[in-house]
């Protein structure tokens, strides 16, 4: 059973019949609020911790790295690491490479892979499954095993050394049409049935309708589609080929060299790529946090 | 199969937009998704030492990879992998998912969070967890020698490096799955709560009741995007054990990297394992998909 | 069901064309456009002295070379893809060139005069091809050794050996454990999670994974045993750290934070650590000369300079070859990065490095006496499967689930396959 239409009433016929004795009437007992947080904040600490130090060490020098066993505090908070990586090359440039990247791809990416799944979630046509099943199936091919045909179809394409190649080819990700489908089953049919009759368009009761229900899926893909393409390393790498195409991760690891990788401009600009996207989901998060009230189901 | 109960032919535009909607997303998915992944089935049954000059071999490539001691060393790794990934993922994630949903204090504060991991680079996760569990010079051994615990080997150890790269990988993707779950969440219908309460249900029968029933389309991501997860871990893996020791921590995706791209190369050979790897895991959505969809369609 | 079963068909039918690399065999039509693309890959401090060499070109010569920088790891990844879609970079540095041997081109048809028989002769089995051909162009050559940090020595009262008479490696591993304990560090040696670096070993216990002209496997069993044997026993006694070893799985791990935290007084590592350690060190160290046993010396490797069949400028390709690898070229880079020549001139007539110059005469001093089979093997295609192998065997016997026997007969044959391999 699931969220199904049609289905949503007998869950709400099941409750209604059976008579539970219970007298509580929801209230939470203080004891699980005490539970709660205590499981939380014992489970902060350790997700946390290798954060904290993470971004402490990334004030470390090479030397300091070296030592062992590591101490857990920077001798100083001198931000050498970050003053070094950044000036060592065209900070500027590979931001506004990664920026366009990011956005472009992401917008795109919420838009194709919202109608997507609209389509398969809420149409009956003929090779839908088989359609649904190759979303399925595909996302669990990972980029390092396809390599090399994919990177013949961006050369076919003519893709390479530009950022259209870095904005189209990941933009249909089956994960994000996957995730979008499965809340919009949720979606009761009645509502688009409702405006079928009172004569909106298809693509109308898509817009207006359906993508306003979805406002945490939505905001779930956009913060994965960021992070994703934000982060992303080894397409950036083979299809950015002139250093002014670059995006910032490709930019940051041409140091890492044969014999020796300088972990200590690794730390200091992973905590830099961090920052946007947390940013965007500390924005974002809401969406996802706005509670129960206001989904907008009736 | 679900959606549309009725029987008369539906107006045009009903029965062509779907195409339209599915077509932006499948094209270019065809195009960098699918299409590639056909070539590489093809490449598994040629014999290629760089990945360019290509003989025809047959089933050859599949043959030599399952007499292959080290493949099926991998094999059975991954499997061990992914079956605790998925489930510990699965579990944990709904919990946590679940406290993080009620109204409590610092609510914004914890999903952040959990979330930060997701952000971090897979060479920065590797190098802190590294120093963590360093058998000698490890924080976390210096601790546990300070309280006379004796000093296990981590990453020395077989047994014991597998459970830490289970643990890591926990640590750093259970943001990302507690996302799924709370935006899941925010699509349940509050009236069904409302009902249940005023019929007088416990939260533990509110749970059981409603929220997991309905939460089961999500569930159901959750559980196939890990499963897909478990089955693709490299990265990280790559830098805190290196897949050892011994192979101890070496699953599919580093066995397919290391034929296709490091020497010698068998770029046929990695070919044929990844679609092994694609075989097994679509089977197993396959299997998942189906039995959601009985459990859809009762 | 049935649908999918005709999907099924359908994807399988489609497979049945073969998969094809979209580039002829044919030559390609060349342009001059005045510019290069110049794949690089950087060990650090050389990467200012290749800037400044190529602004010196592009004023010379008019042609604008766009160095494209790329993490080593993922080099050889990213050209593959590259010669598959059709647009190979014109020059790309590299580290193995066997498995691009087929699209290389041949740099004696446009600059036989400034290359061919210029650079030392153990590189010409590898660089050469069947017919002679030059497929690259050895640009410059490491040098295996250790490096010893001085204050602790001092401290424990140990005096270092000459250059000119290096120690046995029994006095080596004596005076490393005195320091050892003088110093209470961890360890007495440390040595890179590494088969190039263990072949220093090897070659010095009087073998190497191949045979003098690099096409047989060379791999003296009883010698063989005897370094590994040797290697599992520090390992064991606690003298090396074998948790460096077995926590690095099948990855490359440098023990340079051992020695640059003071926990080993000899490290062996090779002659790229120079200009690391100048900046880094923060106590006086210095290159000690590779110990003997049954050979003396170290073990050499290096990169490589190539083009491409598939390039569109070849003739400015080549040109930009020989003047990287020129007298001046060389000397310059070498100079300012802490690198060794590959020029016969420049070995023979040596080179006054600006900076820590005692210590690249260390090195250069153990290239003169490293024993030619340790270049054969070094530049043989089958070397880096081998090396790959022998990390993995020795964790075997570092973990005892292994004797030293067994992983002299899995080096073996692993060496066996690679030659196969990359026939």
């Amino acid at each position: 059973m699931s969220v199904h239409p049609g289905q949503a009433r007998s869950v709400q016929g099941r409750i209604e019949r059976p008579r539970w004795t219970s007298a509580g009437g929801g209230g939470v007992p203080s004891v699980g609020r005490v539970l709660t947080y205590a499981v939380l904040i014992g489970l902060s600490i350790v997700v946390l911790a290798p954060v904290v130090w993470a971004v402490l060490s990334s004030f470390k020098t090479q030397t300091e790295l070296a030592q062992r066993p590591p101490a857990p505090l920077p001798s100083s908070l001198s931000p050498a690491n970050y003053t070094e990586a950044l000036s060592s090359f065209d900070f500027g440039l590979y931001l506004q490479n990664s920026v366009i990247v990011t956005v472009g791809a992401t917008l795109l990416t919420v838009v194709v892979n919202t109608m997507c799944a609209y389509g398969l979630a809420k149409y009956n046509f003929r090779g839908r499954d088989v359609l649904f099943l190759i979303v399925l199936g595909t996302i669990m091919i990972p980029l390092q095993l396809i390599f090399i045909p994919v990177y013949q179809m961006a050369a076919q394409l003519g893709l390479v050394n530009s950022l259209w190649g870095l904005i189209i080819p990941p933009a249909a990700t089956p994960t994000g049409v996957f995730l979008l489908r499965q809340y919009m089953l949720g979606i009761p049919d009645d509502l688009i049935e409702a405006a079928r009759i009172d004569g909106a368009g298809e693509f109308r009761i898509f817009a207006r309708i359906v993508v306003p229900l979805c406002g945490a899926a939505l905001a779930v893909v956009t913060i994965f589609s960021v992070m994703w393409r934000w982060n992303d390393f080894l397409w950036p790498l083979i299809i950015s080929q002139d250093q002014a195409k670059y995006t910032l991760p490709v930019a940051l690891a041409q140091f890492n060299s044969q014999l020796s990788v300088p972990f200590n401009y690794i730390l200091a600009m992973s905590v830099v790529s961090m920052l946007p996207v947390v940013v965007i989901f500390l924005i974002l998060q809401r969406h996802i946090v706005r509670g129960i009230a206001n989904t907008g189901f009736k | 199969m679900s959606s549309s109960h009725r029987r008369q032919p539906k107006p045009w535009n009903q029965r062509l937009a779907p195409y339209l909607f599915v077509l932006p997303n499948m094209l270019i998915f065809g195009l960098f998704v699918v299409y590639p992944a056909i070539n590489n089935f093809n490449i598994s049954l040629y014999d290629s030492r760089n990945g360019r000059d290509f003989t025809y071999v047959g089933g050859a490539n599949y043959q030599e990879l399952f007499g292959s001691e080290e493949f099926w060393s991998a094999a059975r790794a991954t499997v061990v992998f992914a079956l605790c990934f998925v489930v510990l993922t699965t579990v944990l994630a709904l919990a946590l998912a679940l406290l993080l949903n009620r109204r409590i204090k610092g609510r914004a504060f914890f999903r952040t969070v959990f979330f930060l991991p997701v952000v971090l680079s897979p060479v920065v996760v590797g190098l802190i967890w590294g120093w963590i569990f360093d058998r000698g010079n490890g924080l976390l051994n210096t601790v546990l020698g300070r309280l006379g615990l004796g000093q296990p080997g981590w990453l020395v150890d077989s047994g014991l490096s597998m459970a830490v790269v289970i643990f890591v990988g926990l640590w750093m993707h259970i943001g990302f799955y507690i996302l799924i779950i709370l935006a899941g969440l925010q699509g349940i219908d509050p009236t069904f709560y409302e009902a249940a309460r005023m019929d007088g249900a416990t939260s533990w029968q509110q749970l059981r009741k409603i929220t997991l029933p309905l939460l089961r389309p999500t569930t159901m991501v959750v559980v196939i995007l890990s499963l897909i997860a478990g089955f693709q871990a490299f990265d990280y893996i790559w830098t805190l054990t290196g897949g050892g020791p011994i192979g101890a921590t070496t699953l599919m995706v580093q066995y397919i990297y290391e034929n296709a791209f490091q020497s010698p190369i068998r770029y046929g050979m990695a070919a044929a394992a990844s679609v092994v790897l694609f075989v097994t895991v679509f089977a197993l959505t396959l299997l998942n998909f189906l039995y959601g969809r009985r459990k859809e369609a009762t | 069901m049935r649908r999918i079963l005709a999907s099924c068909i359908a994807i399988v039918t489609l497979a049945g064309c073969a998969p094809g690399a979209t580039s002829g065999g044919g030559s390609e039509p060349q342009v001059d456009d005045k510019t290069l693309t110049y794949l690089y890959f950087t060990d650090g401090p050389d990467e200012q002295a290749t800037r400044s060499l190529i602004a010196d070109y592009e004023k010379k010569s008019g042609v604008k070379v766009d160095l494209q920088i790329v993490p080593f790891d993922n080099l050889e990844q990213r050209l593959q893809a590259r010669l598959s879609g059709g647009n190979a970079p014109d020059v790309a540095r590299l580290t193995d060139i066997s498995p691009f041997r087929s699209d290389l081109l041949d740099l004696n048809k446009f600059q036989k005069a400034a290359l061919d028989d210029q650079f030392i002769d153990g590189a010409d089995a590898y660089t050469k091809g069947p017919d002679g051909e030059l497929l690259g162009v050895p640009s410059d050559l490491t040098m295996n050794g250790p490096l010893v940090n001085v204050d602790q020595f001092k401290k424990a009262g140990v005096s270092l050996p000459d250059v000119t008479k290096p120690w046995k490696w029994d006095e080596m591993v004596a005076a490393a454990q005195k320091v050892q304990k003088a110093n209470k560090t961890q360890y007495a040696i440390a040595m890179d999670v590494s088969g190039h670096r263990f072949s220093t070993m090897l070659s010095q216990f009087g073998t190497t994974f191949l045979s003098a002209d690099g096409t047989a496997v060379g791999l003296d069993t009883q010698k063989a045993t005897a370094a590994v044997k040797r290697f599992a026993d520090l390992n064991a006694s606690g003298a090396m750290p074998a948790d460096l070893w077995l926590q690095a799985g099948s990855k490359y791990k440098a023990a340079n934070e051992i020695f640059l935290a003071q926990q080993t007084p000899v490290y062996i590592s090779g002659n790229w650590q120079v200009s690391a350690f100048a900046k880094d060190a923060k106590f006086t160290w210095a290159v000690a000369p590779n110990p003997c046993q049954e050979n003396c010396g170290g073990f050499p490797g290096g990169k490589f300079m190539v083009s491409f069949k598939q390039s569109k400028r070849q003739q400015a390709a080549a040109d930009f070859i020989a003047y990287m690898n020129s007298k001046e070229s060389q000397e310059r880079l070498a100079k300012e990065a802490n690198f060794l020549p590959t020029r016969k001139d420049l070995i023979s007539s040596g080179i006054d490095y600006t900076q820590r110059d005692a210590d690249m005469k260390v090195f250069l001093a153990d290239v003169s006496r490293t024993p030619a089979q340790a270049f054969a093997t070094s530049y043989s295609p089958a070397f880096a499967a081998t090396a790959k192998a022998t990390v993995d065997e020795l964790s075997k016997v570092l973990a005892k689930k292994e004797s030293p026997e067994q992983a002299v007969e899995a080096i073996k044959a692993a060496a066996e396959k690679a030659l196969k391999d990359t026939k």
